[in-house]
């Protein structure tokens, strides 16, 4: 693209000076969708906020049902995947492809475990009817006194479930990465792909991390 | 492209470790009971958290301060949001113009009265024949 000078770097668009204002505009407007993203998710963390605030006593009681184990293990496997994807950025900038190339794969299955162990716990509230609004059926001995859990599990699959979205899409963006990393088309002087992804990695992370407490560690 | 910082190896596994130790610290204290403290430790354990990965996994650290600048306002945003809604929700019927809507929580939903009802194994419960309005002040 950059015709006027034969001598800029093929990743180079025409309409920027040069490599670093072209890094740092890719940047703030990744930063730009990030403050979408946060705003997303805000309205349900309110919507979180005002509903436990009714019914101190509901949410408590409710998220005694979910497995505060698996809650655990993907708190733990979402981290390591965080580190991976830190890894896999500071091995590109070191120019170690083979390095950079075996972390985003770790970082690509620790996604899959969280959204397999994820999976499990989905499936065991589908068994039992623990599940959103008028789809709620369950009555075991922990809930018969409750009024209305139904509003926690609708809050809690919609903000998983939203959050599992993101996984999958993240998932999606790795699996591009893996692939641009080994055609050899990211290197230490042009990774701005890998920074934004694993900026939105980190978000994914971060947001999980308010998730977990919020649910599964109440009272 | 090569002034970009490059953080050291050490500094990653350092928080990342962190991470992994303070979300232990985050299910431990969670079985102590320290009453309306429980949610103002979750949550201060978990932005310190949160600031670790914000800092040095996406790098906010060492980047140009717009982009800080950019995540903290989202934050403001969501802090304007919270309060707002908080003002009317909490806050309803205070003035005692309409009683009804004081304290319209605490009744079961309608919809359990006709729901299809199941216990741990799937099998199903005879709830009903029960007055669920007995307990709508349970605490």
């Amino acid at each position: 693209m950059s015709n006027h000078n034969p001598d800029a770097p093929k990743h180079l668009k025409h309409y920027f000076a040069n490599v670093d204002q072209q890094y740092e505009t890719s940047k703030f407007a990744m930063w730009a969708f990030i403050l979408t993203e946060v705003l997303t998710f805000a309205g349900l963390f309110v919507a979180y906020i005002v509903f436990r605030s009714w019914y101190p006593d509901m949410f408590v009681d409710a998220h005694k049902l979910l497995d505060v184990n698996k809650g655990l293990m993907n708190t733990i496997v979402l981290i390591t995947s965080s580190l991976t994807m830190a890894l896999a950025i500071w091995a590109i900038q070191k120019n170690n492809r083979k390095l950079s190339l075996i972390m985003l794969i770790a970082t690509f299955v620790f996604a899959f475990c969280f959204l397999g162990i994820k999976f499990l716990e989905y499936s065991h509230k589908f068994e039992v009817g623990q599940l959103p609004g008028e789809y709620y059926s369950y009555m075991g001995p922990e809930v018969v006194h409750l009024n209305n859990p139904h509003i926690f599990f609708s809050i809690y699959f919609i903000m998983t479930g939203l959050h599992g979205l993101h996984v999958a899409i993240g998932m999606g963006l790795i699996a591009w990465l893996i692939y641009a990393t080994y055609k050899g088309n990211l290197s230490s002087e042009y990774y701005t792909p890998m920074e934004m992804i694993g900026i939105f990695w980190h978000l994914v992370d971060l947001i999980w991390i308010y998730l977990f407490p919020l649910f599964y560690l109440i009272g | 492209m090569s002034e970009h910082h490059i953080t050291p190896l050490r500094t990653y596994l350092i928080i990342a470790a962190s991470l992994l130790f303070l979300s232990g610290v985050t299910v431990w204290v969670s079985y102590i009971d320290l009453g309306p403290l429980n949610i103002v430790v979750a949550m201060l354990v978990a932005t310190i958290k949160a600031s670790l990965v914000a800092f040095f996994f996406m790098h906010l650290l060492w980047d140009d301060k717009k982009n800080l600048t950019m995540f903290l306002m989202s934050l403001m945003f969501f802090g304007i949001f919270v309060t707002i809604t908080l003002l009317d929700t909490e806050f309803r019927g205070d003035l005692d113009l309409n009683p009804e809507v004081k304290d319209p929580i605490n009744k079961r939903a309608v919809f359990y009265d006709t729901l299809p009802l199941t216990d741990t194994h799937g099998h199903p419960v005879d709830e009903h024949s029960d007055n669920h309005h007995e307990d709508k002040d349970h605490h």
